[in-house]
């Protein structure tokens, strides 16, 4: 039965603009990387190109391969949390939006299966955009011609941007209780806007390893020094974190009252 | 006689912090059969219908689906079920035929359903069609389709009328006619639309402010109903002075006259009484009370 639900819930996204929509939107970041580089590789560029030149001078960017890809894995962790708060009550909210949920809760079908193949829909989606990301940020790199490149850092930057890939998934679970619980999209992206900002409060106050939404600046070093490995602890809180994020959707898509 | 009942709802109550939707509803409707349920906007039939449907809880009761009891989550009835409930929705990126793929993969119809299905409701034109891209009438088929593809035992259909032209209304009509005829299909839809819903219903279960005030077939609608005379007269206050003490009544007055609450058989008593009283009158005419109005003075007149 999974597997139907797997295929209908992959079907549900057929001629929608909505997966394309997401992979332009990440795709922006190494583009804004790119100018980056460029800017820093000359930077005589700096001053014909006004605050954008000063950002890039001030940022005091190296235009190297390291520096490149050091930026583009806090994209995919940063940023990723941001898209997963699009994708994922997208998958939710949309059958509220378009008032289909409903039809898709009368179907004789256990109500979890759902929950699951959404989460396996935006699983593979995540990995799909994360996967076409990554080329298009080693093509610009090859195109600028950045000194620097190794294939070692090349597997080690591939490495930390599935590591933040997988932490932005994990911490994405609550956004789909959210989308449920709030019936569009506008509650989810609330809330992963305010957990980012908790997070950035976290990583500040020595609880960073233990507070989900602060681990992800630990493995991009964005809010402090970069960890090389997360400890298990902050492992097991964000698999925990997960795994709770599931069982409430479920839960309210089982439990909740469908008023719709 | 569990065993005959499509739908049994037992003290079924849906209270909201702010009101009480359904107060209480006991519901029987029998296998086979087409039941109307009758209700103003806003009387509790979509709340009941999604008690019905396990999408919320009671607050109070019990509800038993083709014998088996119905609990938040559990979907094992459902494959029995068809239902379209209150507005037609479907995925607006998917076409007519893929919306209809996703019923018939759940349901696990056959692969010929839902071509089947489309023909069925006359959709083969718009087949390809994106849903967003319907008509509101097409909408209403395809939902329909969704609801009849894999041949349910029971069809919950709330207000199915909505949006169809009359020809796509008789249409529905003789189609839900047909399926509880010829395929033994029970047939449970919701209306506001009195009419519509007498000329279908074996069952009519009138509902009001959360509480089914009445449940009665059509030949007990149709003794219940009141039988009027109409009599069309310039003096409508001498005529309904002389029945009064003549011990006929009550009548109201309307703009042709006055209608006058007795049988067929008192036409000639009525006739006479008018005439020894020097009312003029231009004709008596027999009337049924016809469904609208039942319903109004069985509600108390509040619409």
């Amino acid at each position: 039965m999974f597997g139907d639900v797997l295929r209908t819930e992959f079907l549900k996204l057929r001629h929608s603009r909505v997966p394309w929509i997401s992979l332009v939107a990440l795709a922006l970041g190494p583009l804004g990387l790119a100018l980056f580089m460029w800017i820093a590789a000359e930077p005589a560029r700096a001053k014909s190109l006004g605050l954008v030149g000063t950002k890039a001078s001030l940022l005091g960017l190296a235009a190297t391969w390291p520096a490149f890809l050091t930026m583009f894995t806090e994209v995919v962790g940063g940023g990723g949390l941001l898209l997963l708060a699009f994708v994922i009550p997208y998958l939710f909210g949309r059958e509220y939006q378009e008032g289909t949920a409903k039809n898709m809760l009368t179907l004789p079908a256990g109500r979890h299966l759902f929950v699951v193949a959404k989460f396996t829909v935006a699983a593979v989606w995540w990995v799909i955009i994360v996967a076409a990301v990554s080329l298009e940020t080693f093509a610009i790199g090859f195109a600028l011609s950045l000194p620097g490149f190794t294939s070692s850092l090349a597997v080690t930057a591939l490495l930390r941007t599935l590591e933040l890939a997988g932490v932005a998934f994990l911490l994405s679970s609550f956004v789909g209780f959210m989308a449920l619980l709030g019936r569009g999209y506008l509650t989810p992206l609330g809330f992963a806007i305010g957990t980012l900002a908790l997070g950035d409060i976290f990583s500040h106050t020595g609880w960073a390893a233990w507070f989900p939404w602060s681990i992800e600046s630990l493995l991009s070093g964005t809010l402090g020094p970069q960890v090389a490995t997360l400890p298990v602890g902050s492992l097991l809180v964000l698999l925990l974190t997960f795994l709770l994020g599931v069982a409430a959707t479920a839960a309210q898509l089982r439990w909740g009252d469908n008023t719709q | 006689m569990r065993g005959e009942l499509a739908i049994a709802a037992r003290s079924l109550t849906k209270r909201y912090p702010q009101v009480t939707a359904v107060e209480g509803l006991d519901l029987t409707v029998r296998r086979g059969e087409i039941y109307g349920f009758l209700g103003l906007n806003g009387a509790g039939k979509t709340t009941t219908i999604r008690m019905l449907l396990g999408l919320i809880r009671p607050s109070a009761g019990s509800v038993e689906v083709l014998g088996e009891r119905v609990r938040p989550g559990q979907s094992a009835f459902l494959g029995r079920v068809g239902c379209l409930i209150e507005s037609a929705t479907a995925y607006p990126n998917l076409t007519v035929r893929e919306n209809l793929e996703i019923q018939r993969r759940l349901t696990h119809a056959p692969q010929g359903a839902v071509d089947e299905a489309i023909e069925f409701l006359r959709l083969g034109e718009y087949r390809e069609r994106r849903a967003g891209h319907l008509s509101l009438g097409n909408k209403q088929r395809l939902a329909l389709a969704r609801a009849l593809l894999h041949h349910p035992d029971l069809v919950v259909l709330d207000e199915p009328a909505n949006g169809l032209d009359p020809a796509g209304i008789v249409e529905i009509r003789e189609l839900l006619r047909g399926l509880a005829r010829e395929k033994g299909t029970t047939v449970f839809m919701s209306s506001h639309i009195l009419t519509e819903v007498a000329q279908l219903a074996d069952r009519l279960g009138i509902v009001h402010r959360g509480r089914l005030l009445e449940e009665l077939d059509r030949d007990a609608l149709r003794s219940k109903r009141r039988a009027l005379l109409e009599i069309p007269t310039p003096a409508p206050d001498d005529a309904v002075a002389a029945l009064s003490r003549a011990g006929f009544g009550p009548s109201e007055r309307d703009a042709a006259g006055l209608r006058l609450t007795a049988e067929p058989e008192d036409v000639p008593a009525v006739a006479q009484v008018l005439l020894a009283a020097g009312v003029p009158f231009t004709g008596i005419s027999p009337l049924a009370e016809d469904l609208e109005d039942y319903f109004l003075r069985l509600t108390g007149g509040e619409v």
